[in-house]
């Protein structure tokens, strides 16, 4: 078949590019189209436990480092999303102190606190049930939140403190909003 | 009702919606229309369909229970706890194009029929739980015009207007974004998003229903603008789906 072998064959790095790291998108592009999309991310993206990173994780990094806003993610791009996970995995190890692969409630409230967001018990309660991988229920060890979603979890805090920063220009923790102000700012949290 | 300047306003629909009926009058007899071949069952259904022969052998149903439900619910439930859990419900539910249901969406059909908060969702819960997705199923379908498995634009628009949410043109571009799996900020000026699959659709839906009934809480004065601490304002956020 004309082209099979041209698709097969790799195409080289762009001069000076990291081999190690060429590779690695080689292998995420399926396609072979140069570039990388929601997709072919979400099927190259596994948690420690071999659960695959939800569509709204893949869907926030994409965002993040689409930064040409072409929909897809090229080399140059791929880079950034790289070391950006290998970051937040070194964050996920160092607060996971039990080593069990995923963030208890008490290893959740010291990364943010840590992050300088001191939040009340109860919304910490909040955030692990609603980043947990499974209901939790009150029986049972509580289920922990999976690398991805942990990720997910401090950036959307990240975002809506930073949000409501914006809006609350003379800081004394309080905003008058309207409703299409409130729903732009809630909807465009991942 | 009308809330001044969000026009149609909250404290609508969606949530379980309401069994035939309710959402106007579709043209050409309701969501009852024919489903078309597309299909492939816009959730449960069809993947429930494996294995249940072997389940169940050993177990009747409790007095007075629907077999068929009994069935299906020993059938998601492959364990034979008598019990279905997350991971359980997530293997089972399937999108019309194949795709699994988020864990979000699982969640918060968990959340919503864990009545006895128990973790897991045990028969009678369970027939709350199918009803509710059988009836999402005929408003996606009804709102799912063209019958392309997925919800676009302007179905979107026109699901959310009769749930009586009429959000402004940025606030549903918003919104299509963020549930379309495959959409991103810019792929619009490429590619027309995929549109939205139908566990994304739900989630979308119960999340709008939720901000808007949220903010009119806090509207007390009916002006369109509200007043917020920053606990407030996490605890709403973070209670969403």
């Amino acid at each position: 078949m004309p082209g099979q072998p041209y698709m097969q064959t790799p195409l080289g790095p762009p001069p000076g590019a990291d081999p190690q790291l060429w590779q690695w998108f080689n292998s995420v592009d399926e396609d072979r189209s140069g570039s990388i999309t929601v997709i072919e991310l979400q099927a190259a993206l596994v948690n420690g436990n071999w659960t695959r990173f939800d569509l709204d994780t893949v869907k926030m990094l994409m965002s993040i480092f689409d930064t040409d806003r072409s929909g897809t993610i090229n080399f140059t791009e791929f880079a950034g999303l790289w070391k950006y996970i290998s970051d937040w995995q070194n964050v996920f190890r160092h607060f996971d102190r039990d080593r069990s692969g995923s963030i208890e409630g008490r290893e959740l409230a010291e990364a943010l606190r840590s992050f300088g967001y001191n939040l009340s018990p109860q919304l910490l309660n909040l955030i692990e049930s609603k980043y947990s991988s499974e209901p939790v229920s009150g029986y049972g060890p509580p289920p922990g939140i999976t690398f991805d979603r942990f990720v997910r979890a401090c950036v959307a805090v990240k975002t809506l403190t930073e949000a409501f920063q914006r809006i609350d220009t003379d800081r004394d923790g309080w905003i008058q909003v309207s409703y299409e102000q409130f729903m732009q700012t809630v909807l465009s949290a991942p | 009702m009308s809330f001044g300047s969000y026009g149609g306003g909250y404290g609508g629909p969606p949530g379980p919606p309401p069994p035939g009926g309710g959402y106007g009058g579709p043209p050409g007899g309701g969501y009852g229309g024919p489903p078309g071949g597309g299909y492939g069952g816009a959730a449960a259904p069809t993947s429930y369909a494996g294995g249940f022969s072997a389940a169940g052998a050993n177990r009747g149903p409790p007095p007075g229970a629907d077999p068929q439900l009994w069935s299906w619910f020993t059938a998601v439930d492959t364990d034979r706890s008598n019990a279905i859990t997350a991971p359980e419900l997530e293997r089972a539910l399937i999108n019309g194009d194949w795709t699994p249901f988020d864990l979000d969406t699982v969640k918060l059909l968990m959340t919503l029929f864990d009545t006895d908060r128990s973790g897991t969702i045990g028969f009678t819960e369970f027939s709350g739980l199918w009803k509710y997705i059988k009836d999402w199923q005929n408003v996606f379908k009804h709102f799912d015009r063209d019958r392309s498995g997925s919800i676009d634009g302007g179905e979107l628009r026109d699901a959310l207007a009769q749930f009586g949410y009429n959000l402004s043109p940025p606030l549903l571009e918003l919104v299509q974004r963020k549930y379309d799996p495959k959409a991103t900020q810019a792929t619009g000026r490429y590619a027309p998003p995929a549109g939205i699959s139908f566990d994304r659709f739900v989630r979308a839906c119960v999340v709008v229903k939720q901000l808007s009934e949220a903010f009119g809480r806090l509207d007390t004065d009916r002006d369109g603008w509200i007043q917020i601490n920053y606990d407030q304002f996490m605890n709403t956020v973070l209670s969403l789906p």
